[in-house]
């Protein structure tokens, strides 16, 4: 624990200074997101409409193969909606992630020849994911209304949820960010272990399915899986829990040990990535 | 230079820039960039040699100076500058800096293609430190300033380079700063262009602001500062008036000669290959090249580029030529793309383009070496950077020596008579 707490003496230490900076560089990091969202949509012809057709293109895909070919079995549930709960955290997730690795190193020219607080480049890219994620959570909405009902009780609980899942991403983005700063490499290894890691998320299958046989042995590895935690957060006020026989219990307000364990992994991956990338950023405009 | 160094103003005046034994250490890899992949697999670390751009500077400049940073490619001006600017941390040593600080080190860094003139000018405004207010207030004068108004809405990626560079000056000179820190940027462009960059300084200067400038246009450096700082390997040589430093550069380039390409690092003379130098055709219209070619003569030089990595939306690219004669100490003529402010972009990987040199070869008998060299407009990369690519004699007229045909005429007014020269000569 010893590490933690340097980690954690180091963050206070350097948080107020660098935290005014950031809250003084406001304008600029929503001038950035806008453009990462004006970006996206300039240059496609549906414009937002992806944001709707592709979480439902992909359920369509994953409905049809898990649920119809391969049975995964949900009692009288419904696999479409349980799938796009979990589908929605990992899509922004893994986008966020994916494009804050490049940030720093794609931005080359501008961190060269421009001071600005380097956290915004990640930062930007991560916050344009959460907008996306707002859109395609509504643009999804009538399927939840549908098939598991009416539940404005929760909305506190969305949106708590999202600020930790928000939370979590950054941390995560911008340790990838200063990372590959040193290492360029790991903007190929990612797509391995994204692969990896989305299947040792359940999103496509329930995390019941590992209480019993020889699954039951990866359960340890899934639930160490931060990702895990946030997707059950979403399942639980989206979908309600997933049972594999019999009526699945509709959306409700989660249990404590996920809020506990969501908001334990945004707070420590918030400070260690803040910290590493903190302390990498000043020689950045050297190594890009 | 182991003390603080005293301005010429005088100490009672606060520093607005202090520099305390600042050293700046660059690591050159031999394999650019290091991976993951060999850190693993060879279990150690990536070789690379240091290279010392700033070896222990100490400056002092008082609010309301202006300052020119001069010194030879390499010297570690613009490594000072970026320290000044907090772009690059200190090694070594302090840089405190008292009020706002801005940085002109590239016009329209971070325009983004596909965005409107309009968008730009918030989001290069807010990079630059402005705010959302401070940007609505100046809008229309940075519109006006660079001439877009009928363009406000369309894609800066149609924009024609001139207009691309006015924007982002007009964007860069809006940003009111108690610092001003320039790096050659305000050398591209027209004449024009470079006055109304001048007399902007000049306001900036006038109203009390601290102004920096990094530049190798001496004239600037006279009309603007009024103390000037010459660099040399990393070390301040001299620091004083204007004048005094610019004899004082003179004789530095002379004793130390040898014409240095402008962009090459020491680390990498020839280039890092991220695109290369393909195909360089030479052509003298009308002339036979096996035969010397005429002094006046009108050449052609077709430079392909081809670029290796994928460098679109690295910035511009730089495709420059230099004519040097292997017995005198700096380049007869140089230029570049970048500095006639023309946008290269950079081709997809495996695509080239050209880039065509006209020019007159107005220069007496010799010998004159031609350098090509590819790098990036932005930033200081060389792609690649090929010495004496062709070699071209001149022949001139029979009796004048040395590189400019002046065309000196001589009347000789000797009441004592004109003795006529000898006929065979």
């Amino acid at each position: 624990m010893e590490w933690a707490a340097l980690i954690l003496g180091r963050a206070m230490a350097i948080a107020p200074a660098k935290l005014g900076e950031l809250w003084e560089s406001r304008e600029l990091l929503t001038n950035l997101v806008g453009k990462e969202l004006k970006l996206r949509y300039k240059s496609s012809v549906l414009g937002f409409l992806w944001s709707l057709l592709t979480p439902l293109l992909m359920t369509g895909v994953f409905t049809v193969v898990f649920a119809i070919f391969l049975r995964i079995p949900l009692g009288e549930g419904n696999f479409a909606t349980f799938f796009l709960a979990g589908y929605l955290v990992w899509t922004f997730f893994s986008n966020s992630v994916n494009s804050s690795v490049g940030a720093i190193v794609g931005n080359g020219a501008l961190v060269k020849k421009v001071y600005f607080p380097r956290e915004v480049l990640p930062l930007s890219l991560v916050l344009s994911q959460a907008v996306h994620f707002l859109l395609a959570l509504l643009a999804t909405s009538p399927l939840f209304l549908y098939y598991r009902g009416f539940h404005p009780e929760l909305l506190p609980a969305i949106a708590l949820g999202l600020v930790l899942l928000v939370g979590f991403t950054a941390g995560v983005s911008m340790l990838f960010a200063a990372v590959n700063v040193s290492f360029r490499d790991l903007q190929e290894l990612t797509q391995v272990l994204f692969l990896a890691w989305f299947y040792s998320t359940p999103v496509i299958y329930p995390l019941i399915f590992l209480s019993e046989g020889t699954a039951r042995y990866f359960l340890p590895l899934v639930l160490a899986n931060p990702l895990t935690w946030y997707v059950e957060f979403f399942h639980q006020v989206l979908y309600g829990i997933p049972a594999i026989q019999g009526a699945n219990p509709l959306p409700t307000w989660p249990d404590l040990r996920t809020w506990a364990v969501c908001a334990v992994w945004a707070a420590v991956a918030l400070t260690a990535g803040y910290t590493l990338f903190h302390r990498r950023a000043v020689s950045f405009a050297k190594e890009v | 230079m182991g003390e603080e160094p005293q301005s010429p103003q005088g100490p009672h005046r606060s520093p607005a820039i202090l520099v305390t034994d600042l050293h700046e250490v660059f690591r050159i890899y031999k394999e650019r960039p290091p991976s993951l992949k060999e850190r693993l697999y060879r279990f150690r670390r990536a070789e690379y040699t240091e290279f010392h751009a700033l070896d222990g500077v100490n400056v002092r400049i008082d609010q309301g100076e202006s300052v020119g940073l001069i010194g030879r490619n390499g010297s570690g001006k613009s490594t000072l500058l970026k320290c000044m600017a907090r772009i690059l941390p200190a090694d070594q040593g302090r840089v405190e800096t008292s009020g706002r600080v801005a940085t002109l080190l590239e016009l329209g860094a971070g325009f983004q293609q596909d965005l409107s003139g309009r968008e730009n000018i918030y989001l290069n405004g807010s990079i630059l430190g402005l705010s959302r207010k401070q940007i609505d207030a100046a809008f229309d004068a940075i519109v006006d300033f660079a001439g877009v108004r009928d363009f406000l809405d369309t894609a800066i990626r149609n924009y024609s380079s001139g207009m691309y560079v006015r924007l982002g000056f007009a964007i860069a000179v809006h940003v009111d700063p108690d610092i001003l820190l320039v790096d050659e940027v305000l050398s591209v462009g027209d004449v024009a262009f470079q006055e109304r960059s001048l007399a902007r300084m000049r306001s900036f200067k006038e109203r009390g602001k601290t102004v920096v400038l990094v530049s190798h246009d001496l004239g600037a450096v006279r009309s603007l500062c009024d103390r000037a700082i010459v660099l040399d390997h990393g070390r301040v040589t001299f620091d004083g008036e204007v004048e005094q430093a610019i004899t004082f550069y003179n004789r530095l380039m002379r004793t130390r000669g040898r014409f240095t390409p402008a962009v090459a690092t020491p680390a990498n003379p020839s280039g890092d290959g991220r695109a290369r130098i393909g195909e360089l055709r030479f052509d003298v219209p009308g002339h036979d090249l096996a035969e010397p070619v005429p002094s006046g003569a009108k050449a052609t030089l077709d430079v392909e580029v081809i670029a290796v990595d994928d460098l679109v939306g690295h910035g511009s690219l730089a495709v420059g030529v230099a004519l040097r004669r292997p017995d005198l100490p700096s380049p007869v003529y140089e230029t570049r793309t970048s500095w006639q402010a023309q946008y290269v972009a950079p081709p997809p990987p495996n695509a080239s383009l050209r880039v065509r040199f006209d020019f007159e070869f107005n220069v007496l008998t010799g010998t004159y070496l031609v350098d090509v060299l590819l790098g990036n407009a932005e930033t200081d990369e060389v792609h690649e950077h090929r010495l004496s690519a062709l070699e071209v004699v001149v022949h001139g007229a029979q009796y004048e020596v040395g590189v400019a045909p002046l065309g000196v005429q001589m009347s000789i007014d000797n009441p004592d008579g004109v003795w006529p020269a000898p006929a065979d000569g």
